[in-house]
């Protein structure tokens, strides 16, 4: 007999509380007992990114953490992503993805924006190679990494823009 | 930017929104009311018996519901592959074998109400095998003593031998001062689609089904399933939802059978969904291959005879093997005269070969054209120039096929893509000058020339299209056609809106569901620009003409004095013209006394098959101190007509590079000598191009039109990753002064990654 146990995950700000087996990754949690089907399963063994979310703000292979490694911390998954500095309910990262033509199956996508995200969150102008380092962890088919690339730079420029800094930015004081 | 208002323009895909939120919903996203999962139980052993199973214990795994075993399923053979019926597809596969003939072969199945209970009751079964001699090699499967793995097919494990050709080689020769003969190897590749293939069957209710699967194919799985479970067509229904990916991996039925089956018996909609590693396992590879060649040429570079004899390795089921065979052959992009192949198609117990991007074309492109460079080296002629005296143009046709080509650009090609690689060279030579580059590295540049198809090259492809209009003057576009990531579904809305008149917003698109879109072949051979295109177009034409039937009706004029122009409809009255747009013709004609809806429709068999060309450079630099190889820029420009959505098309081609990248480099299928079993069945062993692998890629569009193709255009989707090996090899020769012969060049070199080399990303892009 499995041993269960009551969880309390908090999820992009909500509250999710479920009984679960000790076993249960945070991926089955989140996919099974939030609903949320946004964060995918490619591999489930920590090898291609699908999964990716972040845990505390840093990214996370969610196949192999364990549900209860994430209690009493904030998880963010895809879902929880919007409005902040884009429009239509977007995220600027999303929308950089969407106008770069970064976007093709979409089943690497989710992992790939968070993995960004966290990026852009650490450092403010990634080089080049720091952004292919920082989506290696990513692996996608469809893609060739190029445009993904392209649309982390136009988000990382976007962002500089907005808050009146970065090189030749003609709003710089 | 195109004179046309929506065909011509990037646009990003109508569903990237869907997909950066993660609502888009791909089948493992799924759930059915009652619905149970499945699982399949392969067999650890590339050949083997079954000669017992318990299944006491598991049956006993609260949850369990049924069991499934070889014996008791219908022993009806099929070919599992989505493509239109052929006498070149063997029905020599199970559902489920007592006799598996490769390692991850289906021997039974469980249905249980969660994934855990049906991998524990797997885990139960008491199966007693007796172990086969097994065979991997296809010129030992080939001889006398091999173990013959398909008695109920024949004699031999000869599948099938193909032949093509023109002329009589033999006086090709004759006719050459030099003659080239070498032997080429090229390895069993994975898809790796990120999304697993999964599916979701309901055959709950007797005499019908509903499978949403993964799937390249709907209307081909749809015509396999009702014959294999004895239903009509009309009640079996087959959905895509939206799909990670393809390149070949779906083009063919998976664990649908077994749904199915366990549906049936539980009365229960159930899911199965590979895991990553049944995935690295039990899913189609490419076709390696042995290949001889021998080609002959004057001593002023004309080709004047090829002469191939090749060997493919096509697993334990035949699945595609001998159209994939056929389709490469035919893809020859030089005048020669006179041209002999022959192809065969073998068993082995290795795994289950099919359709992989380029299909039959990767492994003769990297041949034939790591060949043209050895002779343009022994003629003293440049590369690039030995392959232009000798490539096709406009009118010729490619050897061993009797059609004319009606478009090729392939001079827009090189000029486009020469002029990048100088500038390029001028880029690397400034950097270098002030990054203080290491003279140990030996840099090198090498190319690569091919063609594919747009649409089977058999000249089967077929598609319907059927368009509603709203009664508002938008549009409902039905299409059978099966977007995997490709943007197809995209480019065919870009397509009805700009012959309509109307924007892309405005067209809404069905797809890839049996039960509600019209037949489409299916996705591959690439042809879901040209052939479902050409539906769309013809679709488009006959809302056109019932449009203008009813205004004519409507304002009682004769038809004539109605005409579609720059996309409105221009209607002559007393020496005056009114321009309406559809929404205002629709308007006059969709209520009142003289009412009528307008749904246009079409039926499109493809004619041709035009071949879209494709030049690729690649630089690299090798290290043959350290062995170590570094990928420096990889050019491609493609002639695919006129393209639909430039960005679009570019970026298939930086995903057909990164494949083909790995195809030449890290891609390898490790199979442990002593205990037969695959080593790189997960993504760690199984290298494919990580973000950092990759080199800047520079994308070319050529100038180019296609006249059969819908607004000019021809394919781009597997044309993308073809040259790539071939271009990468001949670059490492001119490195390094030595041919290769061989792919992937793990075995040779150890790529490197190269720190510092994305300082001058973004430049010198086309």
């Amino acid at each position: 007999m499995t041993r269960m146990r009551e969880l309390i995950l908090h999820i992009n700000g909500k509250k999710y509380a479920s009984l679960i087996a000790d076993h249960t990754t945070l991926l089955e949690f989140i996919r099974e007992e939030g609903g949320l089907t946004g964060t995918k399963r490619g591999c489930d063994s920590g090898h291609c990114g699908s999964c990716t979310v972040l845990l505390e703000g840093r990214p996370v292979y969610s196949c192999i953490t364990l549900a209860v490694q994430a209690e009493g911390k904030q998880v963010t998954t895809i879902e929880g992503l919007s409005g902040e500095g884009g429009t239509d309910g977007l995220h600027q990262i999303q929308k950089a993805f969407i106008d770069h033509y970064g976007i093709q199956c979409g089943f690497c996508t989710p992992g790939m924006i968070l993995s960004a995200k966290a990026l852009l969150e650490e450092k403010s102008e990634p080089t080049p190679e720091e952004i292919r380092e920082a989506i290696s962890g990513n692996l996608c088919r469809c893609t060739g990494y190029t445009n993904i690339v392209r649309s982390i730079e136009a988000a990382v420029k976007e962002r500089l823009a907005a808050k009146g800094g970065g090189e030749g930015c003609p709003c710089k004081r | 930017m195109s004179m046309q208002k929506v065909v011509g323009n990037s646009h990003p895909g109508r569903t990237a929104a869907d997909k950066a939120k993660g609502s888009g919903r791909y089948t493992d996203d799924l759930q059915l009311p009652g619905m149970v999962y499945g699982m399949i139980l392969r067999s650890p052993y590339a050949h083997a018996l079954v000669k017992s199973i318990d299944t006491r214990q598991a049956e006993n795994v609260p949850g369990v519901l049924k069991i499934l075993l070889p014996w008791e399923v219908p022993s009806k053979r099929y070919n599992c592959s989505g493509n239109p019926p052929s006498a070149l597809l063997m029905k020599d596969e199970l559902i489920l074998t007592d006799h598996p003939l490769c390692l991850g072969d289906r021997i039974a199945a469980v249905a249980a109400t969660s994934p855990r209970a049906c991998r524990e009751a797997l885990q139960k079964l008491n199966v007693v095998y007796e172990k086969q001699e097994p065979v991997f090699d296809v010129m030992e499967a080939l001889e006398e003593e091999a173990p013959l793995l398909h008695p109920e097919m024949g004699d031999t494990n000869l599948v099938k031998t193909i032949q093509a050709g023109e002329g009589d080689v033999e006086k090709g020769f004759e006719e050459s001062d030099f003659l080239f003969e070498e032997v080429y190897e090229t390895p069993p590749i994975q898809n790796v689609s990120m999304e697993p293939n999964g599916c979701i069957c309901d055959a709950s209710v007797p005499g019908k089904m509903m499978v949403i699967s993964t799937s390249q194919t709907p209307f081909q799985e749809r015509r396999i399933l009702a014959e294999l479970m004895d239903l009509k067509e009309s009640d079996v229904r087959v959905i895509k939802p939206f799909m990670g990916g393809g390149f070949g991996e779906r083009q063919q039925l998976h664990s649908q059978p077994v749904a199915a089956l366990l549906s049936r018996e539980t009365g229960r909609p159930v899911k199965i969904i590979h895991t990553r590693e049944e995935q690295m396992v039990a899913s189609v590879v490419r076709h390696s291959a042995r290949i001889r060649m021998k080609l002959g040429v004057t001593k002023d570079g004309w080709i004047r005879g090829m002469k191939i004899e090749a060997w493919y390795n096509t697993g334990a089921y035949a699945t595609h093997g001998p159209i994939v065979v056929a389709a490469g052959s035919r893809k020859v992009n030089y005048r020669i005269p006179h041209y002999e192949f022959r192809g065969h198609c073998v068993y082995t117990n290795g795994p289950v070969s099919g359709a992989v991007r380029g299909y039959g074309n990767p492994q003769l492109t990297f041949a034939r054209e790591t060949m043209m460079d050895t002779i343009a080296r022994k003629l003293g002629m440049d590369p690039v120039a030995f392959r232009m005296k000798n490539h096709v143009k406009t009118g010729d046709h490619l050897p061993g096929v009797p059609y004319p080509l009606l478009s090729c650009a392939v001079d827009s090609c090189v000029e486009k893509g020469e002029t990048l690689r100088r500038a390029i060279d001028e880029e690397d030579r400034k950097n270098s000058l002030w990054e203080g580059k290491s003279s140990q590295e030996k840099e090198a540049w090498g190319v690569a020339f091919c063609c594919h198809t747009s649409g089977p090259s058999s000249r089967e492809g077929m598609s319907a299209s059927i368009i509603l209009i709203n009664d508002d003057g938008s549009a409902n576009l039905l299409i059978g056609s099966a977007d995997i990531g490709q943007g197809s579904e995209t480019i065919l809305a870009q397509m009805a809106a700009e012959g309509l008149g109307i924007r892309l917003e405005e067209v809404s698109v069905t797809a890839a569901d049996t039960g509600t879109t019209p037949y489409d072949t299916g996705t591959f051979a690439s042809s879901q620009t040209y052939v479902s295109g050409n539906a769309v177009s013809l679709a488009v034409e006959d809302v056109r003409s019932k449009v203008m039937q009813g205004l004519a009706e409507n304002m009682n004029l004769p038809e004539k004095a109605i005409a579609f122009q720059e996309g409105y409809f221009v209607v002559s009255q007393s020496g005056e013209t009114l321009k309406l747009s559809l929404k205002e013709a629709v308007k006059r004609i969709t209520f009142g006394a003289k009412g009528g809806i307008i749904t246009g429709s079409s039926s499109y068999k493809a004619q041709e098959a035009p071949p879209p060309f494709a030049v690729c450079w690649a630089k690299v630099a090798v290290d043959q101190k350290t062995s170590s190889l570094r990928l420096m820029h990889i050019i491609e420009a493609v002639d695919v007509g006129n393209p639909i959505n430039p960005e679009m098309v570019k970026a298939q081609v930086h995903g057909g590079v990164s494949m083909g990248i790995g195809y030449a480099l890290m891609e390898e299928i490790q199979v442990d000598g002593q205990s037969q079993k695959v080593i790189s069945s997960d993504l760690l062993h199984y290298q494919v191009p990580l973000a950092m692998d990759m080199p800047p890629v520079h994308v070319c569009l050529a100038e180019s039109w296609e006249p059969s193709g819908p607004f000019g255009a021809k394919s781009v989707g597997e044309l993308a990753t073809v040259p790539v090996a071939a271009a990468i090899a001949n670059a490492v020769a001119h490195a390094t002064g030595e041919t290769m012969v061989k792919i992937p060049l793990s075995g040779r070199f150890r790529p490197d990654v190269g720190l510092g080399r994305w300082q001058t990303s973004g430049k010198g892009r086309c």
